[in-house]
């Protein structure tokens, strides 16, 4: 940090920052080649197997086709209407769900980790109800809130809450106790020290759930799209199945896996804006 | 009592603490510590690893509620006019203890958000307390971004901004180079002259605790309890490497690592030795191990 100005005029020096200039040039190269060309020989490797008929073009049609479905589909009017009517729906439960359930579960951490009776009264309940596969109470949630999409937004919730909750109540427990030292110490005030100590100092571990709660958003309304529902991308995906239009199913997951890229990356990002002291 | 009130910052009486441990047995860390601080004194704790002085510290922080005794402060005593501007104690801890979170500047704002006093005094605090301990240029950095002893810095400028009534320093200086270490000394008597806080200064170091301190108080091996109280002949305009040429500087040195040794002796489990000349070395090597 102390920051030196190189000295560029000294042919030694300049020597040594070409040499790390290009060793990280190298690497980033690598990751580049490595990263793309992976999956893309993968595809390449379907697409053989596809073509030579040693895989079952019904059930896993060559790539090659199934961009030309989607692009078939996407040029056709009714079609990119009922993919992008379902993806707007999917993204509707996914967000106001997530955020539900991000909301309330952040709150409970703190408050679970900031004070001991609700920590007792909360804490067997939810670590008993955890393990429960979120999907299985669905049909609970259908009766509480009805089959439309309350139900599959109250699921999402359900699946966020658990694990923005345990996570957080994780990082204000095992926080360095020094900050609560230190906000004691200088009798800093309770607004103060919730906003400037004790929920930053939870951060890391707040944002490490919001992560695992969007992966786990995306897998519970997709599922409950696949068992009830008339639109959304789940539904999407799971009809084509039924009519066996499989490009069209894929097209679906092609679909759902850029949401999921989308989360991941926007969740890395927040990661970057939220806590740069963390990133050394 | 009221005269007494006024001239006495700190009285503590009888202050015991115990720790239970996760088998249920007792620990003793504090066994009675008496001890009276006058308003503006600077007393320096010295004693062996592990005999309670951080919690001693801890204590007087208001860190720690669970403990047996008395302790009269300022703070106790309730708020006078002075209270909105000066926090009633401050805190520097041991470990690093800036917030990661926050740059230099805003780690010494937070120790200020208890005191009622406006932006520009804030700010005039801010500068001149980072100007101090040499940090002026470093205001936007992050804590990850500086040295280990630059952090502790922080959290020295930290405390010495809140100007408190009474300020605690839990072996403040240990994470800084020993260059650094007499400067900084030089630093802290030059700021208590002006300031005026009263001073608890924990340290294990014989030698600054002489620098800086009006007396010098050496604690038992645990359970701790006040095993000597020394006071230091010296004006407190001193000058902390000047100092070290005088006789009854290293007078008192001796009797002090003597005393200490003894203690870290027995808190090893050997029987404490009369110290004869020869050994001056070997005990220096022990007090310096802890």
């Amino acid at each position: 940090m102390t920051t030196s100005p190189v000295a560029s005029d000294d042919p030694a020096t300049r020597a040594i920052v070409a040499r790390t200039l290009a060793l990280q040039r190298r690497q980033s190269i690598m990751r580049i080649v490595l990263g793309a060309g992976f999956p893309l020989a993968l595809f390449i490797l379907w697409e053989v197997l596809a073509r030579t008929g040693l895989i079952d073009q019904r059930f896993f049609p060559a790539p090659s086709r199934i961009i030309a479905t989607t692009l078939d589909t996407l040029g056709n009017a009714t079609d990119r209407r009922q993919l992008s009517a379902g993806l707007l729906v999917t993204l509707a439960r996914l967000t106001v769900g997530f955020v539900l359930g991000a909301g309330i579960g952040i709150l409970a951490g703190i408050l679970m980790g900031l004070y001991m009776p609700i920590r007792f009264a909360l804490g067997p309940m939810v670590y008993a109800t955890f393990p429960t596969p979120k999907i299985a109470i669905f049909p609970l949630l259908i009766v509480m809130f009805g089959i439309g999409d309350a139900s599959k937004m109250a699921l999402v919730a359900l699946g966020v809450f658990f694990m923005t909750c345990m996570s957080t109540l994780s990082g204000v427990l095992y926080a360095n106790p020094i900050y609560a030292d230190v906000a004691q110490a200088f009798r800093i005030p309770t607004w103060t020290r919730w906003t400037r100590v004790i929920i930053p100092s939870a951060l890391p571990a707040i944002v490490t759930g919001l992560k695992l709660g969007l992966g786990q958003a995306l897998i519970l309304v997709v599922s409950a799209e696949f068992v009830s529902s008339q639109n959304g991308l789940g539904h999407f995906i799971w009809n084509s199945w039924q009519v066996l239009d499989i490009p069209r199913m894929f097209m679906g997951l092609v679909v759902v896996g850029i949401i999921g890229g989308c989360a991941v990356l926007a969740g890395d990002t927040l990661e970057r804006r939220l806590i740069p002291w963390a990133r050394h | 009592m009221q005269a007494a009130a006024s001239s006495t910052a700190l009285r503590l009486a009888e202050v015991r603490k115990m720790f239970l441990t996760r088998n249920g047995q007792v620990v003793n860390a504090l066994a009675g510590v008496s001890l009276e601080v006058g308003r503006s004194e600077v007393v320096a704790v010295l004693g062996p690893s592990g005999c309670g002085k951080s919690t001693l510290l801890r204590v007087l922080a208001g860190l720690d509620d669970a403990y047996n005794g008395t302790i009269n402060s300022d703070r106790a005593a309730g708020a006078d006019a002075r209270t909105t501007e000066r926090l009633q104690s401050a805190t520097v801890f041991q470990t690093d203890s800036t917030l990661p979170w926050m740059t230099v500047e805003q780690n010494l704002r937070v120790g200020l958000a208890g005191l009622s006093i406006d932006r520009a005094t804030q700010k005039e605090r801010i500068d001149r307390y980072l100007g101090l301990v040499g940090l002026a240029d470093f205001r936007n950095a992050y804590p990850h971004e500086l040295s280990g002893g630059m952090r502790q810095r922080v959290a020295i400028a930290r405390a010495l901004a809140s100007e408190p009534l009474l300020l605690l320093m839990d072996e403040p200086l240990a994470a800084l180079d020993a260059q650094t270490r007499l400067v900084m000394q030089q630093e802290l008597l030059a700021i208590w002259a002006v300031t005026r806080s009263t001073v608890v200064y924990v340290t294990h170091d014989i030698a600054e605790a002489l620098a800086l301190a009006d007396r010098v108080v050496v604690m038992s091996a645990r359970p701790g309890r006040i095993k000597s109280v020394h006071d230091v002949p010296f004006p407190r305009d001193r000058d902390v490497i000047e100092m070290r040429r005088h006789p009854a500087f290293r007078e008192l040195e001796v009797a002090l690592w003597k005393s200490v040794a003894e203690e870290v002796g027995s808190s090893l489990g050997a029987p404490a030795k009369p110290a004869a000349s020869t050994i001056g070395v070997r005990i220096d090597d022990i007090a310096r191990s802890v």
